[in-house]
């Protein structure tokens, strides 16, 4: 295949050229980091919250009650428990303090030696009196689960008394104790000499904390079998069987006013919905990214269309006199696609270029990840791809050309 | 200059070859549109949301965390104020007016038998709330100084909470149960909705999510022993109960100084720094931190009220309109280069070089203005869109005739300079060898 000759015509004819690579470059540096954001939302977006059914769990959040003090507060979760195992159709209740992926909730410092002055990590607070795990469908992977001598009913009003054991997730049992075995040993909420500690018995396998945060911060939690009497609200959460969740959330609002005195506030929230609201942003943005991406595909191969278009316009009479002396349809063909892959060719490489430099201004003023290779790799595929495509249809119509153009004068 | 004569013959021209013209104002117009409905958001996000007082509101904070574990240098554990140091702004000796607040969440139990009880999201702030963040009352008015001593249970609603609760009627002087205490409504507010909600980004739905219903005075709260709604850091084990909270060093507390003049900026700083020192002797604020104290530009800033995501977008929207911009140079080197005959003739009847460069100037600025028209309804079709996405976009996702004036000029500047290289290649044209046969 001459090369030359097809170098020596680009040379002459720099603009048109020029112009293809640079839509090329742009296109490319753009796509590589888009595409790379996308991955990492969508990444992110689908981290497993560590509820096991996600599609049959809701919670219930039920305000204002308790105003007869802590002995009425605590008989009145008690009855909202009852009342909500005897709904049909349900598999598990629990009350729980917060629920992941809310951005509702508290966490404490936590340390493993009562010495330390910083903490070891932040843990969510995950406050339950009983069968949070079995609603929630949490893998133990080591220890036991919370035993009825276990469970503390406290009014954080008059007593500072707490749990003496704990549950943790296994992120956090790795941070606090990395590769030992972490049943048994002590841990402390706080730090110095005020830190409580707690014995940890069970490591489950996976929670995440109220904000889900990006990395490990989003996976270390702490359960303890505490329910406070003082809060004036309460939290419990349902496993529906499937198929069942909407009439038993109905049956449930139905049931739980009937089941209190006083009017109260009740606020259900299913955890899809939960999710859905907690990724919104970055789903959006990862929507926004895809249809940037084939916007910006489809904008590059309209440049190179036009600009061979014009091209094969511009040559037609060479073409004819190309064919008039020998040339096949397939040497027309063959010629204007190496064209093409030539200066797409030059796109990719400034392109490249572009997409390390793009990625380097995101790194360093929007935080953002570093771009791994495979997408430059995947990004100069996709357009040598296009180029090939875009490039088809007005090089068949130059091969086309009737070599009885060569002898016609206009 | 023959300029209607260009304008006539530009627009003819767009209809010699639809589908490259159709190509090119489509280009165009996705690139404009892209840019300018990110740009709009942006620029929403990021106004100043009370422009004759925004550097005169000053947020002035303490770091009151614990020395242990603290590295000189280390951001604060939080941008709140304890109940200790709001009290202190509270009677600090400096600026006009003083303002502390924390979000809540109370309930309410409506006179209308029909509503039942439901939570609503407010503030509990002093007296000089209102006037200090201009808040527009349509009936009655905020509290006294006497309300704020005695913890007066008085109430304040937002216009939809009253509208709710009482239709079109006048509920000032009705009584109202607020967290199970007795309220009495002393004013309504008229809708006021400042995009950001600069005065409560900490918790309660953030910046641009959040929509505060009730205002009731800041003692009364406290005296009901009201719970924060919102967000509160506690790094010292307190004593138990509410009084335990106020004597602590849990951040939960809002505080702001309005002063008369921007200048005034040193007097809050000097104060403040007094305060401080005067509290270390006391034995607080352990970790000798410096104060800082922001004005709403800064505040703004500094809690990346403008996201990162935002930012992304803005600068995506760029490139992709540069992209189209270089597309459209190639589109329209297309479409120029084949008229070389037209040149030929025209430079031939006389045409100067400067008039063919206006000419096709001229043309290109004919498909800024088509495709200007075009990005403008794509745009607004991409913000309408954007806004079904969630309740902070929908609240910014508006344009306003500052942007609208914009989209166009971008537009017909963008398509004028993509036309500068293919204009001036159509001017070299030499007339000679057009004339001949071809």
């Amino acid at each position: 295949m001459e090369i030359r000759p097809i170098l020596a015509a680009l040379l002459r004819n720099k603009t048109g050229a020029i112009l293809v690579a640079v839509q090329v470059a742009i296109s490319m540096a753009i796509l590589a980091n888009a595409l790379h954001i996308v991955n990492v939302r969508q990444a992110v977006a689908a981290r497993p919250s560590g509820i096991a059914d996600e599609h049959n769990v809701f919670f219930v959040n039920i305000d204002s009650i308790g105003k007869g003090g802590p002995e009425q507060h605590l008989a009145e979760q008690k009855r909202f428990i009852d009342v909500l195992s005897s709904i049909s159709g349900v598999q598990g209740v629990a009350q729980v303090g917060q629920i992941p992926m809310t951005n509702n909730g508290s966490t404490n410092s936590v340390a493993v030696d009562r010495k330390q002055t910083n903490e070891t990590a932040n843990a969510a607070f995950y406050t339950t009196p009983g069968n949070l795990l079995k609603t929630w469908g949490l893998k133990l992977v080591a220890g036991r689960d919370f035993q009825p001598g276990d469970f503390k009913d406290i009014d954080s009003d008059t007593t500072k008394d707490f749990t003496d054991v704990v549950i943790v997730t296994k992120a956090l049992a790795d941070k606090m104790f990395p590769g030992q075995d972490a049943i048994g040993k002590t841990m402390f909420f706080g730090t110095g000499e005020e830190a409580i500690q707690s014995r940890i018995v069970g490591v489950v396998e996976r929670l995440q904390t109220q904000n889900a945060q990006v990395g490990d911060r989003g996976e270390y939690s702490t359960i303890v079998p505490i329910r406070f009497t003082n809060l004036g609200w309460a939290n419990f959460t349902v496993h529906a069987e499937p198929g069942q969740l909407d009439r038993v959330m109905k049956d449930a609002e139905q049931a739980l006013r009937k089941a209190s005195a006083t009017p109260i506030i009740t606020e259900f929230k299913t955890i899809d919905e939960t999710r859905k609201e907690r990724y919104r942003a970055d789903m959006a943005m990862a929507w926004m990214l895809v249809t940037v991406s084939v916007l910006l595909l489809l904008i590059t191969a309209s440049g190179i269309v036009g600009m061979a278009s014009l091209w094969v316009t511009q040559r037609r009479k060479q073409i004819g006199v190309r064919r008039a002396l020998g040339a096949r349809k397939v040497d027309i063909l063959r010629y204007f696609i190496t064209e093409n892959f030539m200066i797409t060719s030059m796109g990719v490489v400034a392109g490249v270029l572009g997409a390390v430099g793009l990625n380097q201004f995101l790194v360093a003023q929007l935080e953002m990840a570093r771009l791994p290779l495979g997408y430059l790799v995947a990004g100069s595929f996709i357009f040598w791809l296009l180029g090939v495509f875009a490039v088809y249809g007005p090089a068949w119509r130059a091969a086309s050309i009737s070599p009885a153009l060569a002898t016609r004068t206009a | 200059m023959m300029f209607a004569y260009y304008f006539k013959l530009g627009v003819r021209s767009l209809r010699r070859n639809p589908a490259l013209t159709a190509l090119m104002i489509l280009t165009l117009a996705i690139g404009v549109a892209a840019s300018v409905s990110t740009l709009t958001i942006l620029h929403v996000m990021s106004g100043d949301p009370i422009p004759h007082k925004s550097d005169r509101l000053f947020v002035p904070l303490v770091d009151n965390g614990p020395i242990k574990g603290y590295t000189p240098g280390d951001k604060p554990d939080d941008d709140q104020a304890s109940y200790r140091d709001a009290l202190a702004v509270l009677k600090a000796p400096v600026g006009e007016r003083r303002v502390v607040m924390y979000g809540i969440g109370p309930s309410i139990e409506s006179p209308r038998k029909d509503l039942g009880a439901f939570s609503v999201s407010g503030i509990a702030a002093s007296k000089d709330f209102f006037g200090m963040f201009e808040t527009p009352f349509l009936y009655g008015q905020g509290w006294g100084d006497a309300e704020d001593k005695a913890g007066a249970d008085v109430i304040v609603l937002a216009r939809k909470l009253a509208e709710k609760l009482y239709g079109n009627a006048n509920p000032v002087g009705q009584h109202l149960r607020v967290m199970g205490y007795d309220y009495q409504v002393v004013g309504v507010l008229d809708t006021w909705k400042p995009l950001p909600r600069y005065y409560h980004i900490i918790g309660g739905g953030g910046s641009f999510g959040g929509n505060d219903e009730v205002f009731l005075p800041f003692s009364s709260a406290i005296r009901h022993e009201t719970g924060h709604s919102g967000s509160m850091n506690c790094t010292a084990r307190g004593e138990p109960g509410y009084q335990g909270l106020l004597n602590g060093e849990c951040t939960w507390i809002q505080p702001w100084i309005e002063t008369r003049t921007a200048a005034e900026r040193s007097d809050v700083v000097a104060w403040l720094d007094n305060y401080a020192a005067e509290q270390r002797k006391l034995g607080r604020l352990k970790r000798n931190a410096p104060n800082r104290v922001y004005n709403v530009p800064e505040w703004l800033e500094f809690r990346k009220v403008v996201g990162n995501d935002n930012k992304l977008s803005a600068w995506l929207a760029f490139g992709f309109l540069l992209l189209c911009l270089v597309n459209t140079i190639g589109l329209l080197l297309a479409k120029f280069s084949v008229r070389a005959p037209e040149v030929g003739i025209r430079r031939a009847l006389g045409a100067s070089r400067r008039e063919i460069f206006s000419q096709f100037l001229i043309e290109t600025g004919v498909v800024g203005l088509a495709g200007g028209l075009l990005g403008l309804v794509l745009a607004l079709g991409a913000l309408a869109l954007m806004a079904l996405q969630s309740n902070r976009i929908s609240a910014v996702a508006h344009m306003d005739w500052v942007m609208l004036l914009f989209t166009f000029v971008m537009s017909v500047l963008a398509a004028m300079v993509a036309g500068l290289l293919p204009t001036w290649r159509a001017c070299q044209v030499t007339p000679a060898l057009q004339l001949k046969s071809q």
